[in-house]
Formats: C-alpha cells, structure tokens, sequence
C-alpha cells in the first residue's frame, strides 16, 4: 500500500483551523511519550505543562500576565509575514521598546502626571520601529537578507541592556547590583483587577489583536500585506512597490514589540533588570504561525504558549522537570503545526500498486 | 499490419470533472495523426496517459498490437513513445550537449552521445551547435535540442505538444519538414493542435475531442477549417463583427524612445521603441516570445518606470507613475502571466478584482475596502463576460485559464479604460473564449479606446488589428498597416532580418 500526496483544487478551509489543533494534541501525546522514555512522569508533565495553568484559577493571572506581550508581539510579526518580510529580531525590537521606555521613566523620574505613562508607550513604540528600521534600510538600499539582520541586531540589543545598567543607568542607591532604580509611582502600569498581577497591557493586546484583525481584513493596508506575501509579481502590478511594503512591515511589527516592551518594563519589572530579555519576541514567531498569521489566532495561539510557560513552571516544581522541558514543547508545537500545513493545500492518497509496463 | 497504437475506452475521472469518456481511435505507423480540440476537451489529460504520466480510470491501451500498461514515462521510453512538450524542461546556462545528456535515462560517454547526436542532426536537418549555451539559441533552436533529445531514443511515436505556438513561420515550415521525414521512415506523430490550417497541411488523419469525448476522426485535408472548427466546438462559429462607424481618431497613447534596462541574466529589455496609436486603433505587436515584450508590457503598465515623457496619453506624460497613476489617467493593462501576475490564484475574484479596479470603481472609502462594491463588480464581470465561475467569492486559482482570462480581461474592458495594453489576450484559451475576447476588444476600440495587443498569434494579430510592428531583440519595426504587410515579411522581422547585425552583436560569445 502506497500513499501519495494530491494537490487540492482549493486549499482546505477545515485543515487551515485543524492543523494548529492537531499540533498541540501531537505536541501532548509525543511530548509524553518522549519525556516517559527518558525517565520522567510523562503523562504528568503534559497534565502539568498544559491542563494545571487552565484548571487552577489561581494561576489564570499569570496567564494573562504571559499572554500579553506574546500576543502583541505575535500580532506584528503575523502582519510582518503575511507579507514574507521574515522579522526574526522582534526580541531585539522588544528589548529596544523596553530601554526607551525606561529613557523616559528615568527622565521623569520623581516627577508625578498622567503623562508620563503615555510618553513612555510612545517612546517604546518609536524605539522599537527605530530598531525595525534598520534591516529595512538594509533590506530596500542595500538588499541583505532581514532575517539575518533582524537576528543579529537582537544580540547587539541585549548587550546595550548590560551597558546601560552597569554604567550611566545604574541604581545609584542599588548597592552595585545591574539595574536601574524602581521606576515611581507615575511610570508604573496599574494594574487592573485589585489584588492580582493582571496589568493594563492584558486588555491592551486584546484591543490590538482586534484592531490588527480589523485592519488586516478591511483596509487596503491589509491587502497590501497579504497580496505581496501571496503574489509578488501581482502586487507590483496592482501598483503595490515592494520597498514600501518592507517598511510598513518591519515598522509595524517593530512598533508592536517596542509596545510590548515598554508595557513589560512599566509592567511586570517596573525597573530594567539583565534579565529583562525572556525570548518573547522569540516565541511569538511560534504564536504568530500557530494563530495561521490572524490575529484573533493569535490571540488564542498567544494564551496557548502562555500555557506552556506556567506549565512549564508547574512542572519545574511539582515533577522535577528541567526549565528547557517548556522549550522543547514549543518546538515540537511549531515542528508539528509547519509539517501540518501541507495537508491545507494537499490531500493524502491511497494509490494501489499498479502492475509494471508490459515491456520490460 | 497492426496498429502502432491503439486507445480503446479510455477514461479518466478526476474530482468533478469527466476529463476522457470513453475514447478510442488508432494511430498506424507512419501517420501524422491530428488530436484537435479546445483547451480542457481533454487532449493533455490523453497524452499524458499514453505517455505514463497518468492512469486511466478504465480503458486499454495497445501498442503494436499488445495490451500494455504505461507506469510512468520511463517505461513509455522503453516502449519507443517519444514527447516534445509545450514548455520546454532546459538549462539556460548549459550547452545544447549537457542539456540532452541531463535527460537521458541511460548513462553515455559525453563522446558518443556527441556522435550521436550529430548523427540524428544531420540525418533530419535539425542544424544546430552542440557547444552553444541555450540561453543563446531562439525558441525554434531550443525546440529542436527537445526534438533531438526524443530522437536520440529512436521513437516509434512521436508525440508533439502544441509545438508551433512559440514559432515563426519559416520555423514552422521547417519543423514539418522533419516531421514529414520522420513518419517518412515509418515513425507515428500524435499532433497536439488547435491551428487548424497547420493540421491541414500536415496531418494525415485527425481526432477531435471535445467535453472529454471523441466527436470523429476524419481526414483533415478532406475538410474546411470551418467545418474543422465547428467540429471542435460544436457549435456555428461567431465571426468577429466589426462595429460600424469605428472611426481611428487623433494620436491617443504616444510612446518615445522608450527603453528599459537589463533586469535579469536572460531578461531582454527594449531599446528605443517608439509608436503612436490613435483613438479607435487596434495596434498589434509581433514576436516570438522572449523578444522583449515582456518588457515592453512592463514598461506600459508602470511596473517599470520610465521618463515622463516617454510615455503620453493625449499628450501628459506619465512615464514616472506607477500602475496606479497609470490606471487612474485611463491606462489599463493585462500581462501574459495570469496566474501570480494578472491574478492572485489563493484570493477571491472579488479580492482580486480590488487590486486592479479599486480606484478606477471608488472600492476604497478612507483606506479601507469597500468589499461590496467589489463583489458587485466582480459578478458584473462575472455575468457579462460569461465567466464559468461559482461567483465572486471563488478563488481565481481554480477557475480554468480561459475563464481566469475572461475574468481579467472583463474586470479590464468594465473599467473602460481610455488605454488598454494586453499581452498573449488569448494564450491557452479555448476558442470560444478567444472569440469572446477577440469581440470585447474590438467593441472597447469602437467605444474610442486605444489597444496595444502584444501576441505571438499572427493569426490573432492579423485578424484583430488595424496596425502591426514586430519585436525582436528589443527593437521594435516601423508600423504598417496589417492590410500591407504579408505573413512572410511579418517572418522575416521575427526572425530578425531587419537588424542582422545587432542580433550578432546581443549573442555572447
């Protein structure tokens, strides 16, 4: 018995939602039974990893917490690569976002006003499209691949991090630690359900999920990205110019992990700390693809990951499982999800075996 | 003497569709057998089966008399069926030599495939340098390594996909004269056609299939082109009316030293093309294919840009807009490629409809999409220009290419533009759908519009257009009108004859 692969007639509308489900269910059963053969509890450490972060309430504001910068982030990159421009360095852009924002909090800081929070969004915002700029220049002057670019400049933006820290943006009163001072009370996102950890930056993603999904299925904006992305050539002669393509790309999905980054280091640190980098903008290219590049999946696939990283906590404790056990689910997540995909544009056949040519 | 081959109730089933009923004819050895039909009657899907690329659902095939079965195209080779396909499978930077030893399925030393192959040249008259870079040969030349490369296996039949449609006339002549040789010395030739006027001159016998179905064999030389026609469409053709009144008016589009430059390794531009076409004028360009014209749509549409005055439209120059400054001063344009270049082939018609006609139509609002506008459009092109589609929200990709065609070119002529280029407007279309484009063009032009037709269809061009030029290298000839000039001046400037010496100059060496 053989089976061969036939390209559909139109791409398959139910794989395109069954594929990202398919994959996480994959993702639990392989994942257990990987983890079982190298001597751990494996069926536990799916239970912990991806039922105890929904199960216990008391965790639910940590998912939030986690989901949010995923999902900003991931909103960006899926407009970013609706388009194939491949911004691979949005931790660089994140981080980037992060440190303007912190520019602002130090400049302000001891001064009080409702200002002072939105002035930091907008620096975040600027600081992390500024950093987006570059492989755009690079890619549209000088034509360097951006996901070479993109990725390179995300390890020049973690050491810019460890200088600012040590030297000019030092907590003078922080006993030679690497940090900056705690941020005042004007430059701290409040957070919005009393007694939790849930921040203004939760309902904020959600808002840009929907804006982002608006925008993409309505505006010319929208269809500028996805005709380039689906058809090069017939973009160009809709009137579409490549360039200007890169740059909306790279600016938006920078401006969106510049956002995401200020809200992390208003939000959750309220100070900048070396490990201010946690491989968001990392993992939202996995939550970008596994959202199918929409961003209401992504904000579904945002709180999936979300998921994996609690859980992944859970189980450091509870079962003994090494930190590098979250990484390796969501691996298998997007390996799963990517080998999936071609089961939208093609079927799986049986082909009985024909008997050879009469001449042999 | 047995049949060299015999079809008996071939079938083929593919999802929806009946793409060969019941088929069954016979090809004797030595004969140019005809298979005629429109584009989808289901000749490729047969072909593809006698030469192992598909199975058929139900049906024998035999070969010399024995029932056979054809797993794949290596085991049709060992049978002695040979194929030239439409699209040529060439190495642009090997020699005529590495290209046919890449292709064979037994190892030879490079020396006495050489020998070989010059045995098999001059045996046919198939003259070409083994040593030359393909990317230095003409279509007609690369034809012939094809030609050879099934050759060289020494083919009972000889199966001919389309073959002239990238050919000049001269090339034409020359071809049948080795396909005349061939089935002279006892080799069968299934002919893949819908020239009519060349399955007359050479074919002994032909099949016509339409729907999938056989309608008749006959004797091709014993019918009219008409009769052959209506055959393979079924119905009375329509004659392309000329509208009355159509007047050619004052200069609309000027084109001045216009020139492009060098995009890609194998890419040619134009050089210094000039012409002017009048209000109500059809203005054809010929060419073999890979002569510059992609360039030249290019260069009109606004995919390349240009000076602003080498390019007017009733005397403003827009050679610095883009596509949609172009459109929006009245230009419209329809490239060759339809699937990723004239249409999104995963996008709706309607979303395709939004990337050329968002403009022209109002289907922007503030920068966002007015979808209904679109899909209004969208099934006004769909009705009027007869579309076999489910409607607005079927993706282009799975329309048929003379649909897709139809579609393009109707969501094109509904925005009445005041210019309209198109490239190849009826390349891979069924004659129906020619027929129904043929007539569009010719009633935009009697509503006072200027045409640019770029096609490699002399037959088209010639019964289309008030003016032609020709492309070669680049270059384009002086304007004539089509009434004056004859087919074998129109070959000769294909050819190049007119610019010998450049198109030495252009060939590497």
């Amino acid at each position: 018995m053989q089976f061969r692969l036939e390209k559909r007639r139109e791409p398959s509308q139910f794989m395109l939602y069954a594929t990202p489900v398919a994959a996480v269910a994959l993702t639990m059963i392989v994942g257990a039974i990987i983890f079982s053969l190298i001597g751990y509890d494996g069926l536990g450490a799916v239970r912990e990893i991806f039922l105890t972060p929904l199960t216990n309430a008391y965790k639910w504001q940590d998912l939030g917490v986690k989901a949010a910068p995923l999902i900003i982030i991931g909103v960006g990159l899926s407009i970013a690569y609706r388009a194939n421009v491949w911004n691979i360095g949005a931790e660089g852009q994140y981080i980037m976002g992060g440190l303007a924002g912190t520019g602002i909090a130090l400049l302000t800081y001891g001064m009080t006003g409702w200002w002072v929070l939105p002035l930091m969004v907008l620096a975040g915002v600027l600081g992390g499209m500024a950093y987006a700029a570059i492989p755009a220049l690079l890619k549209t002057r000088l034509n360097v691949n951006e996901i070479l670019t993109s990725l390179m400049l995300t390890y020049a933006s973690v050491q810019l991090i460890y200088y600012l820290i040590r030297a000019p943006w030092k907590d003078p009163m922080g006993m030679g630690f690497p940090q900056t001072r705690l941020f005042s009370e004007a430059a701290r996102l409040p957070t919005i359900i009393p007694g939790t950890i849930v921040h203004l930056g939760v309902p904020i993603a959600i808002v840009v999920g929907l804006v982002a999904w608006f925008i993409m299925t309505k505006s010319v904006f929208g269809y500028r990205m996805r005709v380039v992305g689906a058809a090069p050539h017939a973009a160009r002669y809709g009137g579409f110019s490549e360039h200007k393509t890169i740059w909306l790309a790279l600016l938006v999905s920078g401006a969106l992990a510049g956002l995401a980054g200020v809200l992390e280091v208003a939000g959750p640190f309220q100070r900048m700390v070396p490990g201010f980098p946690t491989n968001y903008g990392f993992t939202a290219i996995i939550v970008a693809f596994l959202g199918r590049l929409n961003p209401l999946g992504v904000i579904i696939a945002g709180i999936v990951l979300a998921i994996t990283f609690v859980g992944g906590e859970v189980a450091q404790t509870t079962i003994g499982l090494p930190n590098a056990a979250t990484g390796i689910f969501q691996a298998m997540m997007l390996f799963f999800l990517l080998a999936g995909d071609i089961l939208i544009k093609y079927r799986v056949r049986r082909v009985v075996p024909q008997p050879q040519a009469g001449a042999a | 003497m047995p049949y060299r081959l015999e079809l008996t109730g071939i079938t083929k089933r593919f999802p929806g569709v009946l793409a060969n009923d019941n088929v069954t004819f016979a090809v004797k050895p030595g004969e140019i057998h005809a298979l005629l039909g429109e584009n989808g009657a289901g000749k490729s899907t047969l072909v593809k089966m006698i030469y192992g690329i598909m199975q058929p659902d139900a049906g024998e095939i035999r070969w010399d008399g024995q029932p056979v079965t054809v797993s794949n195209p290596k085991a049709a080779r060992r049978l002695g069926i040979g194929m030239v396909f439409q699209h040529f499978s060439l190495f642009e930077a090997l020699t005529v030599l590495e290209n046919i030893a890449l292709g064979m399925d037994a190892k030879i030393p490079a020396r006495e495939l050489e020998a070989r192959i010059r045995e098999v040249m001059t045996q046919y008259g198939l003259l070409l340098d083994p040593h030359r870079t393909v990317a230095t040969l003409s279509v007609g030349e690369r034809q012939r390594i094809e030609i050879v490369r099934a050759l060289l296996l020494d083919p009972k039949l000889l199966i001919m996909d389309e073959p002239t449609s990238v050919l000049t006339p001269q090339e034409v002549e020359q071809l049948f004269e080795v396909l005349r040789k061939l089935a002279a010395q006892g080799c069968s030739i299934l002919y893949i056609s819908h020239k009519l006027h060349e399955i007359k001159a050479l074919c002994d016998t032909a099949t016509i299939l339409r729907g999938g179905k056989l309608v008749d064999t006959c004797d091709p030389r014993q019918e009219t082109s008409r009769s052959l026609a209506e055959k393979m469409i079924g119905a009375g053709l329509r004659d392309i009316t000329r509208a009355e009144g159509r007047s050619i008016g004052q200069a609309k589009l000027v084109v001045s030293h216009l020139s492009t430059q060098k995009a890609g390794h194998f890419d040619v531009p134009v050089d210094d093309v000039s012409f002017t076409v009048r209000t109500g004028e059809i203005f054809g360009v010929a060419g073999v294919a890979g002569n510059g014209q992609n360039a030249l749509l290019d260069a009109l549409s606004g995919e390349i840009r240009s000076d602003k005055d080498a390019i007017s439209i009733d005397g403003q120059g827009l050679g610095m807009l883009d596509t949609t400054g172009r459109r929006k001063r009245g230009l419209c344009a329809v490239p060759e490629e339809r699937n990723g270049h004239a249409a999104v082939g995963d996008f709706s018609l309607s979303d395709n409809s939004v990337l050329t006609a968002r403009d022209r139509l109002g289907m922007v609002v503030m920068g966002l999409i007015n979808s209904g506008a679109a899909k209004t459009y969208t099934g006004k092109v769909i009705a009027d220009f007869a579309v076999k589609a489910l409607g607005p929200a079927s993706t282009a990709g799975s329309l048929s290419g003379g649909n897709l065609q139809k579609y393009i070119m109707g969501r094109e002529i509904l925005q009445k533009p005041s210019v309209l280029v198109v490239s190849q407007p009826t390349w891979g279309v069924d004659a129906g759908a020619a027929a129904a484009i043929h007539q569009a063009l010719v009633d935009l032009a009697a509503a006072g519009s200027a045409i640019v037709v770029i096609s490699q269809d002399l037959d088209e061009l010639r019964a289309l257009c008030d003016t032609l030029a020709v492309i070669n290298m680049g270059r384009l000839s002086p304007a004539r009108p089509t009434k004056e000039v004859s087919v074998e001046e129109i070959g000769l400037l294909m050819g190049g004859v007119h610019g010998a010496t450049e198109v030495h100059d252009a060939i590497p060496a």
